[in-house]
């Protein structure tokens, strides 16, 4: 059986009729046709009802039918707020009225628009602040009557991606002036791509009226279709949504589940115009639409907006929908002219020769809804008397629909963000665009212009422009600047305040005639304070239908005019967005070492150190602590083997190698023998240390420098920077990657690697701590570094990254008669600090010079620069505030401090804890503390406030804790 | 991922050589049959998997990471690689093809990368290293760009579409031309990116950090998942390289 | 996304850039006023208007500067550091001869 309101064919363009959908709304099923909105599928069955308003659940139906209202705001099961005028309905769809309590149409919360009077502009705020702290349970209660939709907690991720596109030229908006702009654009030989929001190209074409026979928009939509889809220069996205305007022409456009990043040279943006309520009481009625609305289902949908209908006329578009409304069936009661002495067309006169009856200068007063349905039931016409005055008697007119032809507002969003400024145009009483960057047009009703005819030479136009200007230019077409014979489509005043109110300005926000003014009222002149204040624009549809009316009755009740009163910024996105969206697939780089399956396969924790991973320690979580105890063991008693990959290494090649590491680092490396490796500390010119490393010469002109992993790039960085300055003869090439490295470290490390060097003599005086020797281990070939940072006999070996994972093999081979075991980062960590060695960015922050991190023996006072040199001795001069010092904990019992506790001084904070682990060595926790300099000297005591505020005493020692002598790391 | 990368009895392994992709893994478990290049392996072809040429001609990725390749930089470089034969590409961010079918990359006025052909077969790096010491060629320096970077190959119709999917630049082949080089960022690391056709097929060699090779490959894979690109070995690179 | 133009690499959309400052030059470090040098290494300019800032393209680890306009954020013209720092600079020692 067909719908109560369904249209016959040609009606309903978006209309699959073969396919029938049924799906349910409030749990009654229904039946709709494929291409069918939600809302127009319901609209078909005579369900009108869509939605409870947000503050006073008012009864809420179609609007605009093209998603500029929140009135259709429906619950889907795993989406809250779905747009039922632009969602597509489809089998067996589950929708939901969202935003009421008990049912849909009978909203127990519908009372509180009994309490309007007490809820006024402004009312959170003046109510709930009193007492101190009231706050906290009003909000309990009003958020649980606050909000729309549910949220599904149960939802699981779905695959949505990004992808880039490039174009000479897009143009936003398939109207007639999109189509044609598009086609003029690619008349040059360009690419151009053609988008529109909506699942069918055709704009307002689709279902306005041009001309008397209703022939004119039909026609010239299937020629252009046509024109566009046989042109192959010609990308055409339908159902595609561009969501903002960023500079350089950057427009992310939303499609399905893909977020696109477009590029193009040139924006043509045929973004169109929205249609503007008109304010009077109980504008807000089901029943009450936009005259567009009524088209869009008529044209696009085959739904009968109504059955008698009153047409409220503030322009001659008015007496189109009239027409539309005859061929429907549907019985045109009145047109409502709110203009004076109206200025028809051939339309509108052809329309009163079809003797329908029209009132001149009068307007809708308030509407009455029908006492049993709360459906529109008439309207009260009054005369206007002047600007939203009316005369006290009136009219009253029974209908079921009424169409608001009061005027429109450009579409500005995209525009202004482009960098578009809003003016307002006084005899067009119509907002204004211009100020757009040269490479960004406007065209179509946007601009304001009017008549199909003068569209299409204003699109035209930009589309050459925009073709000539991409330079690929196959064609270049000579321009004549198009006339605009724009008509006045819009009223300077469709507002009529009623003594009664419910004359809604913000239909999102239930916003009166009242609550503008009394905001303005509050002191909120400024029209962002009115906006902030009263809540106007700030729903879903973002000012679409109230930006125009707000900025009137504020420019009104200010005394100013309406382009200096303006609106609020329109920042992107143009329509709700996912985060999905936005994430699109996560891309979060992770890089990894040649051992990295040698670690997992032994059995390692990985930890992430940036976007590397690094083995923690081996052995299961339950076994953390002893894991790190025995590896720390380990390497004081036999050999271990941890992967140093991910550090950092830059190759320093050149005549002035020695003079530039001489000015980027605080020690003198002029002196440095060939062969040898020497500390290298980094200071910025602050004189903070931002990275340390070791300097290996390896040929006069030739250091190899580590840098640490987090800090390599930065470090790399700078020298370039600070060298494309100095410009030294001297190469610079960050070769971290290219390189595997292990640290093979404790008394038999020697032992190892004798089996495995046969071209390095080991010994100890051939090949000394803080020596460096390339060779090969394994028979790839390696450079090898002696260091101490655990503080045992050790030796960093480097090898070409693709043999990390051989290295790693033969050492743990060749070391297994020696008890060798790989360690990690944990265990490496406890090593160190035993050994009293800092971690850059650890023990140092922002603020650490060297003096006071005891490093004042790696700065050379000699040289005549370093980058830091300056501020350092500036800070010299003045008296240091803390030093970095070494405590040990003697009592067993004590919480072991961390990181970041304090160390105070009575109650005064003079320090923190930057290190403090156990260690297994001296079998008591040690750390590394700033402290007040007159407590450095061993012996002193400080006091560290540990966990939940317990006093732990702690004793200095002099650094480092362990082999004092370095004994052991000279063997 | 455990992997047991025991090679069956006979057949040719990646843990038979010292030189391994970060990807080996990966290769073995998809089933590939490696074959010997420059003192290690590449993937041959994978073994369940049919006409692999057909897949290459609309959209494959091929690890060439144990191929070899160098860098040279330096300001002295351009004029002492010319004294050794070199032809380099005229300006920066383009690549040339040699006499021996190797490849040079000019990344910026005075640095060069040295890409070895598909069968590993030029000699010409190696010439070069050997004329080259750190004493006697002033002002150029050496670049470990085989260990430094994983190397790929992108071929296929739909490559520059799936490129589009993780890189901001227009890789179409009417925009991006044949030798155009791109030093850019793709799915977030750093690549080096140039197009260097196989014949008719459009094929772009991509160089990125050796570290994130796993990622990258992933992301690539991921990147070409709605265009049904897969994963073939060197086999069918030659055989569309002669087609 | 803004698009910058690279010396080396041509248009590219400006996440592929890192910013490195305003540009300053280094006053004399050894024999300057402390305050001078306070300003030098502490202060930023900020200003209103066309200014120069070091750029640095990630990818190949490139520095340039670049012209800005910090009112309407347009990029007037990019250029090597090699257009100003064409000479060799080198540091006296602590008496302050001054940089070449």
């Amino acid at each position: 059986m067909p719908s109560t309101n369904r249209l016959p064919a040609p009606y309903g363009l978006l209309l699959d009729r073969d396919n029938p959908i049924a799906f349910s709304f409030e749990n009654k099923r229904y039946q709709g046709i494929a291409g069918d909105s939600i809302a127009s599928a319901l609209a078909a069955n005579d369900r009108w009802l869509l939605s409870r308003s947000f503050k006073y659940h008012r009864p809420r139906s179609i609007l605009t039918m093209a998603g500029q209202d929140a009135n259709t705001l429906v619950q889907l099961p795993a989406d809250p707020n779905v747009l039922a005028d632009r969602e597509p309905v489809v089998t067996d769809m589950e929708v939901r009225g969202q935003n009421y309590s008990g049912s849909l149409d009978r909203d127990r919360d519908a009372l509180i628009e009994r309490f309007s009077k007490f809820l006024p502009v402004g009312f959170y705020y003046k109510a709930f602040f009193r007492p101190r702290g009231i706050w906290e349970m009003w909000a309990r209660l009003i958020r649980q009557k606050a909000g729309l939709g549910v949220v599904d907690q149960s939802h699981e991720p779905d695959y949505f991606d990004k992808q880039y596109l490039f174009y000479d030229v897009v143009v936003v908006g398939a109207g007639p002036a999109g189509m044609e702009a598009a086609l003029r654009a690619a008349d040059s030989g360009c690419e151009v791509l053609l988008l529109d929001e909506n699942p069918v190209l055709g704009g307002s074409l689709n279902y306005a009226r041009l001309d008397v026979e209703g022939q004119r928009a039909r026609n010239l939509r299937t020629t252009m279709i046509a024109d566009v889809e046989a042109n192959s220069r010609i990308d055409v996205m339908v159902d595609t949504v561009c969501n903002g305007w960023f500079a350089d022409n950057w427009l992310p456009l939303i499609r399905g589940r893909r977020l696109y990043k477009v590029r193009a040279r040139e924006t043509i943006l045929c973004v169109g115009s929205m249609e503007q309520h008109a304010v009077f009481r109980n504008n807000d009625l089901p029943g009450i639409m936009m005259s567009s609305a009524a088209q869009r289902l008529m044209h696009l949908y085959a739904v009968r907006p109504g059955r008698a209908a009153v047409v409220l006329a503030g322009n001659n578009d008015a007496y189109g929908v009239a027409l539309d409304l005859l061929d429907a069936g549907v019985d045109v009661k009145r047109i409502v002219d709110l203009r004076e002495d109206p200025h028809y067309d051939d339309i509108a006169r052809s329309v009163i020769a079809r003797n329908i009856a029209v009132t001149d200068g009068h307007a809708v007063y308030a509407a009455l809804p029908d006492p049993k349905t709360g459906h529109l039931g008439s309207v009260d016409i009054r005369k206007i008397v002047s600007d939203g005055v009316c005369g006290g008697k009136g009219e009253i007119i029974e209908c079921d629909l009424l169409c608001m032809a009061a005027g429109y507002t450009p579409t500005y969003q995209l525009i202004c963000q482009a960098g578009g400024q809003l003016d307002y145009d006084d005899d067009k009483s119509s907002f204004t665009l211009t100020k757009l960057p040269v490479s960004c047009q406007i065209a179509g009703s946007v601009t304001g212009t009017w008549s199909i005819d003068s569209v299409i030479a204003e699109a035209g136009h930009a589309g050459t422009v925009a073709g000539n200007a991409t330079g690929a230019v196959q064609q270049h077409i000579s321009l004549e600047q198009p006339e605009n014979d724009a008509d006045n489509v819009n009223l300077p005043w469709p507002i009529f305040p009623h003594p009664d109110g419910k004359e809604f300005v913000d239909f999102d926000e239930d916003l009166q005639i009242a609550d503008i003014l009394n905001a303005v009222g509050d002191g909120y002149e400024h029209l962002q304070l009115v906006k902030r204040y009263s809540t106007s624009g700030m729903g879903p549809s973002q000012g679409r239908h109230s930006a125009l009316a707000t900025a009137r009755l504020v420019a009104r009740a200010t005394n100013k005019t309406i382009a200096s009163t303006g609106v609020s910024t329109a920042r992107p996105p143009f329509v709700a967005e996912r985060l999905a969206h936005s994430a699109g697939r996560s891309f979060y780089p992770a890089r990894r070492s040649n051992m990295h399956y040698r670690h997992l396969e032994a059995g390692a924790q990985m930890l992430h150190a940036g976007a590397w991973y690094r083995p923690a320690y081996y052995g299961p979580k339950e076994s953390r602590v002893d894991a790190i105890r025995s590896e720390v063991s380990n390497v004081r008693n036999n050999v271990g083997l941890v992967d140093v990959s991910t550090l950092g290494g830059i190759e320093v090649r050149g005549a002035d190698a020695g003079e530039f590491l001489n000015r980027i680092y605080t020690f003198n490396f002029a002196k440095q023998p060939v062969g040898r490796a020497r500390y290298a500390l980094l200071t910025n010119e602050a004189g903070t240390v931002i990275d340390d490393g070791v300097a290996c010469r390896i040929h006069e002109h030739h250091y190899y420098v580590t840098a640490t992993t987090g800090g390599v790039d930065r470090v790399y960085q700078s020298m370039l920077k600070w060298n494309a300055q100095w410009r030294l003869d001297v190469d610079i090439a960050n070769v971290s990657s290219a390189l595997c490295g292990v640290n093979i470290a404790g008394p038999k490390a020697r032992r190892v690697l004798e089996a495995l060097c046969p071209d390095v003599d080991l010994s100890a005086a051939a090949f000394p701590y803080m020596g460096v020797r390339e060779g090969s281990v394994a028979g790839l070939p390696a450079r090898l570094i002696r260091v101490g940072f655990v503080g045992e006999l050790g030796y960093e070996i480097h090898v070409p990254q693709h043999f990390g994972e051989a290295l790693w093999d033969a050492l743990l081979t060749a070391g297994s008669e020696h008890k060798i075991a790989p360690f990690g980062i944990e265990a490496q960590r406890v090593l160190r600090l035993e050994k009293g060695h800092i971690i850059i960015g650890q023990d140092t922050d922002a603020m650490s010079h060297p003096m006071e991190v005891q490093m004042g023996w790696a700065v050379s006072h000699k040289k005549p620069f370093f980058v830091g040199k300056r501020t350092i001795a500036e800070l010299e001069k003045k008296q240091q505030k803390r030093r970095l010092v070494g405590f040990v904990i003697n009592d067993p019992n004590a919480p072991i401090p961390l990181e970041s506790h304090l160390v105070l001084d009575g109650e005064e904070m003079v320090g923190r804890v930057t290190s403090c682990e156990y260690s297994p060595t001296l079998d008591k926790p040690v750390g590394l503390a700033y402290a007040q300099p007159s407590k450095t000297e061993s012996g002193s005591k400080i006091v560290i406030k540990s966990t939940g505020g317990t006093r732990v005493p702690a004793d200095i020692v002099d650094l480092p804790f362990y082999d004092p002598d370095n004994r052991r790391q000279q063997l | 991922m455990k992997v047991n990368t025991t090679p069956e009895a006979g057949a040719l392994a990646p843990t038979h050589y010292p030189r391994r992709s970060q990807l080996y893994r990966q290769h073995v478990i998809a089933g590939a049959r490696f074959e010997e290049v420059a003192g290690s392996v590449v993937v041959a072809e994978y073994i369940d998997k049919t006409d692999e040429a057909q897949q290459a001609a609309k959209l494959a990725l091929v690890d060439l990471s144990t191929l070899s390749r160098v860098g040279f930089k330096g300001a002295g470089a351009p004029d002492w690689l010319e004294e050794q034969g070199a032809r380099l590409p005229d300006s920066p961010n383009r690549a040339r093809r040699q006499g021996d079918g190797s490849l040079i990359v000019r990344l910026s006025t005075d640095e060069f990368l040295f890409l070895c052909d598909l069968t590993s077969d030029s000699t010409f790096t190696a010439r070069l290293w050997d004329s080259w010491s750190f004493q006697s060629t002033k002002g150029v320096y050496p670049l470990p760009r085989a260990d430094s970077h994983c190397w790929f190959a992108l071929t296929g119709v739909h490559a520059p579409t799936a490129l589009a999917k993780i890189c901001g630049i227009d890789f179409h082949t009417h925009r991006f031309s044949k030798s155009e080089v791109a030093q850019t960022s793709l799915a977030r690391v750093s690549a080096i990116i140039l197009r260097d056709d196989l014949a008719t097929t459009p094929c772009f060699l991509i160089l990125s950090d050796v570290s994130s090779a796993e990622y990258l490959w992933d992301a690539l894979m991921d990147a070409m998942l709605e265009f049904q690109g897969d994963a073939v070995g060197m086999v069918a690179l030659r055989t569309l390289t002669t087609n | 996304m803004r698009i910058l133009n690279c010396p080396l690499n041509g248009e590219r959309n400006i996440a592929e850039f890192s910013y490195g400052g305003e540009f300053h030059r280094m006053p004399e470090p050894s024999n300057c006023e402390s305050a001078s040098w306070a300003e030098y290494v502490f202060f930023h300019d900020n200003e209103a208007g066309i200014v120069t800032e070091w750029w640095y393209h990630n990818a190949t680890s490139y520095w340039f500067l670049a012209e800005r306009n910090t009112i309407t954020d347009e990029i007037i013209r990019t250029f090597p550091a090699s257009d100003i720092f064409s000479d060799r600079v080198d540091f006296g020692d602590d008496t302050g001869s001054g940089t070449k």
